[in-house]
């Protein structure tokens, strides 16, 4: 049975995973946390804590708030900074077979390019996941991934200051998936993940206040699985790159209708939390359906349920 | 630290709206210190997607005891759980209590459901030898945890704040008379009373250990969800915590943020 996905293949490293199960970035650290709980060896690839230039305090509690079947989180982007991920975590990553990606975040373009050419050819980095659901400052707070030509201005600057394989990871805040989706493949994304979080708000009824320090959060966990189940249907149709699947996948069969609707990869988030093997769940739940259905290869799967 | 599937074997209402239970629980009940907690999951599938924090109430062998308050969806599910029922739980998690080597007098101060992981840290500081005085404050007679739970050496004091039992008013009026004698306090409480501590100054000239309740995603140091600031920077309470000393905590900050 082969389970192996090529989430690059144009470029000239690659970025080829063991199989298509990853974790996704906030939700399992550096990988180091949950490696004595799991083998965390097993799973496609790891993708770190969004990471920033500076290192970053985040913000005020409380920074978490559960809704139905779902979680809202105002972390901040709290984060230890470019450098210390090179220095610190970086040397760990390279002992393991499972390839690892730095999601990086930044509040304006040149930052984003700094970060990219400081982690090209640093070795225990397989690739780099751009997050651009960031508010940005010139753009009035728009998040770069609102607009497609921010998007893709983020993306290009990317793609000059580094060779690695580029995922960009898409915001759903915005009115134009698909616009943003092709700008961002034009511009050198090898792959796209999506969603990141859709933007919510709690308000703590006793002390008639909102709940969240920072007021907004972002939502995540199954809640969200049918807005992250369409947008990721309308990309996989929208652009010629591959897709990878973000958003509410708890169970195997969630994983699979990702791929069914187009994604050749997908990644687990907040089912950490409730389950920390939740990844590696997965993962044998997958075999396992592919096992019962016959299916030699995870190609012949991947947007098997379009239409 | 531990994942690991374990079977309630008692799950009763032990005072009104507060519950304990029973774990078998081995691989996690054995290494547990006092202070450290367990995240539980609950609920069915993934409809509650964040685990619920708890300390450990006592250990027993393979055994280990939860006392909870029933709050909200979480605790009211759990409270549904039977002998028999199996719930799986992360831990033992956190730094825990740690008392001084040459820390004779230990006085230990629980408001409310903060007796919890109180009862714990007496049963091994009095094994070890250590005399242990309880300040244990409740809102009303019916809420003060059960006195024949308690092991017999514990010097047990109670205030109820109707004055239904032991003296009327807040736990914390009856720390003047005993800070004098104590090495070393432990408290357990909510926020609010850990404020009255840290403006009474005769508390402060002792060593004063207090556990410390932040909403927690993963409770491994992965989220970023539990971080607070204190005067040495920021903290983890899942890591660092969530036993903390008094004077570390920037107590106006995390009041205002509340849980
Ligand atoms: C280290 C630690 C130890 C604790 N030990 C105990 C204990 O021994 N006994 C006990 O009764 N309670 C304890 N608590 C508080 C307990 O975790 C909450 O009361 C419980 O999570 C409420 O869950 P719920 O689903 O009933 O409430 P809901 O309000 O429905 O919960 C919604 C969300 O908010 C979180 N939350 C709500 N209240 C709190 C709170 N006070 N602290 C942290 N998270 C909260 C929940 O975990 C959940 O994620 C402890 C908290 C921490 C951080
Ligand atoms: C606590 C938390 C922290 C997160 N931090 C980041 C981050 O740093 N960078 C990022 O791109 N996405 C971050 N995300 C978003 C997730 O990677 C993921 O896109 C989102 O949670 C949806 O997936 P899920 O429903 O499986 O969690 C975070 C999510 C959560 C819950
Ligand atoms: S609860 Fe996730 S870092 Fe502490």
């Amino acid at each position: 049975m082969n389970l192996s996905v090529q989430l690059a293949p144009k470029n000239k490293h690659g970025l080829s995973l063991a199989n298509p199960v990853m974790t996704a970035s906030g939700t399992f650290g550096y990988g180091t946390e949950y490696s004595h709980l799991f083998d965390i060896q097993k799973l496609g690839a790891i993708v770190c804590k969004g990471t920033t230039l500076k290192p970053r305090e985040g913000n005020p509690q409380p920074r978490l708030a559960e809704t139905p079947c779902g979680v809202l989180n105002s972390i901040g982007l709290q984060n230890i900074g470019i450098e210390a991920v090179i220095r610190d975590k970086a040397p760990v990553w390279a002992g393991w077979r499972v390839p690892v990606m730095v999601n990086i975040v930044g509040i304006r373009v040149e930052d984003y390019a700094r970060m990219a050419a400081k982690l090209d050819g640093v070795a225990g980095i397989s690739g780099i996941e751009v997050n651009i659901g960031c508010p940005n400052i010139k753009a009035g707070g728009a998040e770069f991934g609102a607009r497609p030509d921010l998007a893709a201005e983020v993306t290009a600057a990317v793609k000059a200051a580094t060779s690695l394989p580029l995922l960009v990871k898409l915001t759903p805040n915005t009115a134009d998936i698909a616009g943003v989706a092709k700008a961002v493949m034009r511009a050198g994304a090898d792959a796209i993940s999506l969603i990141n979080t859709p933007r919510g708000i709690a308000i703590d009824v006793s002390r008639r206040r909102p709940l969240l320090g920072n007021v907004t959060g972002g939502l995540s966990g199954p809640a969200i699985k049918p807005i992250a189940l369409y947008m990721v249907y309308t990309v996989a149709g929208a652009v010629e790159v591959p897709v990878v699947g973000v958003g509410g996948i708890a169970t195997a069969s969630d994983a699979i209708e990702f791929i069914m609707a187009g994604a050749s990869a997908v990644q687990i988030g907040t089912a950490s939390f409730t389950n920390p093997r939740a990844p590696l769940d997965i993962l044998e739940g997958i075999e396992q359906f592919m096992k019962k259905e016959g299916i030699e290869d995870i190609a012949e799967l991947i947007g098997a349920g379009r239409r | 630290m531990r994942q690991e599937v374990a079977s309630v074997t008692a799950n009763a209402e032990l005072m009104p709206q507060v519950h304990l239970m029973w774990l078998e629980s081995s691989q996690i009940a054995s290494p547990a210190q006092p202070g450290q907690f367990v995240m539980v999951r609950c609920g069915e599938d993934f409809e509650y997607p964040l685990r619920r924090p708890f300390s450990i109430h006592q250990q027993d062998g393979s055994k280990l005891a939860l006392l909870f308050n029933m709050v909200g969806r979480g605790t009211h599910w759990l409270s549904q759980c039977q002998a028999g029922d199996e719930l799986d739980l992360l831990g033992p998690l956190g730094n825990g209590f740690s008392i001084h080597p040459g820390s004779h007098n230990l006085l230990l101060v629980a408001g409310g459901i903060g007796i919890a992981p109180l009862v714990f840290l007496a049963q091994q500081a009095l094994s070890q030898g250590q005399a242990v005085t309880l300040l244990l404050g409740a809102s009303t007679a019916p809420q003060l945890y059960p006195e024949h739970l308690l092991p017999p050496e514990v010097k047990l004091v109670t205030a109820t704040e109707d004055g239904t039992a032991g003296k009327k008013g807040m736990i914390t009026d009856l720390l003047p008379d005993f800070t004098g004698w104590a090495d070393q306090i432990f408290a357990c409480g909510p926020i609010s009373m850990y404020q009255t501590m840290t403006k009474q100054n005769f508390v402060t000239t002792k060593p004063v250990q207090v556990s410390l309740e932040v909403r927690m995603g993963c409770g491994l140091g992965v989220c970023y969800g539990c971080t607070v600031k204190t005067k040495s920077g920021l903290k983890q309470v899942c890591q660092d915590g969530p036993i903390f000393d008094l004077d570390d905590i920037l107590w106006e900050e995390l009041a205002n943020g509340g849980v």
